[in-house]
């Protein structure tokens, strides 16, 4: 015989999760399609820490939980885990991204150019309150006065090439995945780059922040290159042969440089994600050159940054807090007060 | 029916056949931490997911579930999961700890006694106990290596000098087979004896912290304790409010004239309120063990 098992905890959950649903209205694949659209650097945010290119999804997560980030990834990343592993993607060089925006802040001028792209850096942040009583239609862009290239030569690559930057530190043989086997320390390189382009962006931040301002403060590095575009996925075909395109994804990556010993090539940090992302590419790329000296402060060690710093780790942990204790308090409480008996016999 | 869309259970065949190696390596290296990948589940990380991949890897159609949070199967945390469990594989559930095959449990060993074909899956928190010692993972993982437990031993001692005893309330450290020094997951320390020479097996697993370690059953237990001075189990002297009963694990609860207490275990609860006979248990009514080779 067994126990109806729906009882006050069901219910209690699903009263919960109606009213939680009632409160955010209905979801439409109209409003998703506007998401998409209308919010892609938060959608992109979603996805890089989602570790999963899906804007569609990106959007339905982001309707679902109402805007909670955090809740938004877990779907994400809990809906990414279901699905087949079919082929790893065929790797692709710095050189053949289609890059909209690349500047460097080491070089004045760097070869084809820095390209601006779309971005507000240089521009007023102010709140455009006539938009609040009237629609805005943006001013469209200038017309290009030539195409711009199809491919950007890396200014990494030409620092390599001059004998200024150390040679790549480990070959991408047979990558390692992080979603099919665990972070163990000391990391394997693919695996921390992995673990920062699926990081928590405010985590990276903070902890790149404290490197920057105060506990690394003796060096400064240099971003040599900044990158935003797209990026081709190209797979091996499973029958002819040879690579074939399934799509492409936005990505960004950050290249930072900074002096080794004197007179010593200059050490390269780097990093990337999904979607476009720039603080969070640059705060991850110098905690990555960071993480390589030789012994770094605590909070930019590899093992303290790449697990503090994963969204879904980390939040979850921190909301479990609200789970009940009663069990592990009491006997906490008994043993730190002590009973009579126990004291007694001790 | 198990839910259409997803894989049986959930987890797609590689992951599960993942975390059957896994567990397997962990039955045969008893207190051993086992990494492993430890896949995003659909509740947060830190809410039982490792148990949850466990115990979705080895339901089968034929099993009954029992899942409980801190002793209760009502808790909303334990239906939520139970509920998971039972749409993505078919599984009956129950909340009687006899009839269940598969126990999920947050933080308690339930009253009655396990038997051999059952297996208790417990969520644990931090599996390393040598965590509050040496926060670096290889570091701890060299330690292990090394059976050196130094460490523990010395702030065991602290304490014993310092307050007469550990102070040290639930995930008292153990030591397996008399091998390696195990977390037992946050039990209140009156379960921790019930893992000694159990005839069941118990799987511990950290889903966040991608860890999984087992007891098997048959296993030698042993609370880190010095032979002058026994590990104790907590004595709550009082009774459940509502079945009398001052013999098992009771819950505090503020009450108008002072603390109140209830059973914690609520298969045992809902027998005695029903009036149905009790499995054995693993304390007497005299508060007395089963075994009479652990201190409790």
């Amino acid at each position: 015989m067994s126990y109806v098992t729906a009882r006050g905890g069901e219910e209690a959950i699903r009263a919960a999760e109606a009213l939680y649903r009632s409160l955010l209205g209905r979801l439409t694949p109209a409003f998703h399609e506007q998401l998409e659209a209308r919010l892609p650097y938060l959608l992109d945010r979603l996805m890089g820490e989602g570790g999963v290119w899906a804007p569609r999804l990106a959007a339905l997560a982001l309707a679902q939980t109402g805007g909670d980030l955090y809740e938004g990834v877990l779907l994400l990343r809990a809906y990414r885990t279901t699905l087949p592993r079919l082929s790893p993607a065929l790797a692709l060089s710095r050189e053949e991204l289609c890059l909209l925006r690349r500047i460097s802040a080491a070089f004045k001028a760097i070869p084809e150019g820095q390209v601006l792209g779309p971005t507000l850096d240089y521009s007023q942040r102010l709140l455009r309150l006539e938009a609040l009583y009237r629609a805005e239609a943006p001013p469209p862009p200038p017309e290009a006065a030539r195409p711009a290239p199809e491919r950007y030569p890396s200014v990494s690559g030409w620092l390599r090439r001059k004998g200024l930057l150390q040679a790549p530190r480990e070959a991408a043989e047979g990558l390692p995945d992080l979603t099919t086997e665990p972070l163990r320390f000391p990391a394997p390189r693919p695996l921390a780059l992995q673990a920062l382009a699926r990081a928590d962006t405010g985590g990276l931040l903070a902890l790149g922040y404290s490197g920057m301002r105060a506990y690394n403060a003796h060096y400064h590095p240099t971003v040599s290159e900044l990158g935003l575009g797209y990026a081709e996925v190209r797979l091996p075909h499973p029958v002819r042969g040879g690579a074939f395109a399934i799509g492409e994804v936005r990505l960004s990556f950050a290249e930072v440089v900074a002096p080794a010993q004197p007179g010593e090539p200059y050490r390269l940090g780097f990093a990337a994600t999904l979607g476009w992302n720039e603080v969070k590419v640059i705060a991850a790329a110098l905690l990555e050159l960071e993480m390589q000296r030789e012994e770094p402060h605590p909070a930019r060690s590899q093992e303290f940054v790449l697990l503090h710093t994963d969204p879904v780790e980390a939040s979850g942990f921190a909301l479990h807090y609200k789970l009940p204790h009663y069990v592990t308090f009491l006997s906490n409480l008994l043993a730190h007060q002590g009973q009579p008996e126990e004291v007694e016999d001790a | 029916m198990p839910r259409l869309g997803y894989s049986y259970a959930f987890l797609d065949p590689g992951a599960k056949r993942e975390l059957r190696r896994s567990l397997l390596k962990a039955v045969a290296l008893p207190g051993y931490q086992v990494a492993y990948a430890s896949r995003e589940m659909p509740i947060a990380r830190g809410w039982g997911t490792g148990a949850l991949q466990v115990t979705l890897s080895l339901v089968g159609p034929e099993d009954v579930v029992k899942v409980i949070d801190q002793g209760a199967d009502d808790s909303v945390n334990a239906a939520n999961l139970r509920r998971f469990i039972a749409s993505m594989s078919g599984a009956r559930t129950t909340w009687d700890t006899l009839e269940a095959t598969l126990i999920q449990s947050r933080h308690r060993i339930p009253e009655e006694r396990l038997r051999p074909h059952q297996i208790l899956i417990l969520q644990v928190p931090i599996p390393e106990p040598l965590r509050h010692v040496e926060p670096s993972e290889p570091r701890a993982r060299e330690l292990h290596a090394l059976a050196d437990y130094s460490a523990l031993w010395v702030g065991l001692f602290e304490e014993t000098r310092r307050f007469r005893r550990s102070l040290k309330g639930a995930a008292y450290p153990v030591m397996v087979h008399g091998r390696y020094v195990m977390d037992p997951s946050p039990i209140p320390r009156w379960d921790v004896p019930k893992l000694h020479q159990a005839p069941h097996l118990t799987l511990l697993a950290a889903g966040r912290e991608k860890r999984l370690y087992a007891v098997p059953p048959h296993t030698e237990v042993r609370p880190l304790a010095f032979q002058d001075v026994p590990f104790q189990v907590e004595r709550v002297r009082a009774r459940c409010r509502r079945t009398g009963v001052g013999h098992l694990f009771l819950n505090a609860i503020p009450g108008e004239g002072g603390l109140e207490h209830e059973l914690s275990d609520t298969s045992v609860l809902e027998k005695l309120r029903a009036g149905r006979a009790l499995g054995e248990t693993y304390y007497d009514l005299e508060g007395r063990f089963y075994r009479d080779d652990v201190p409790v």
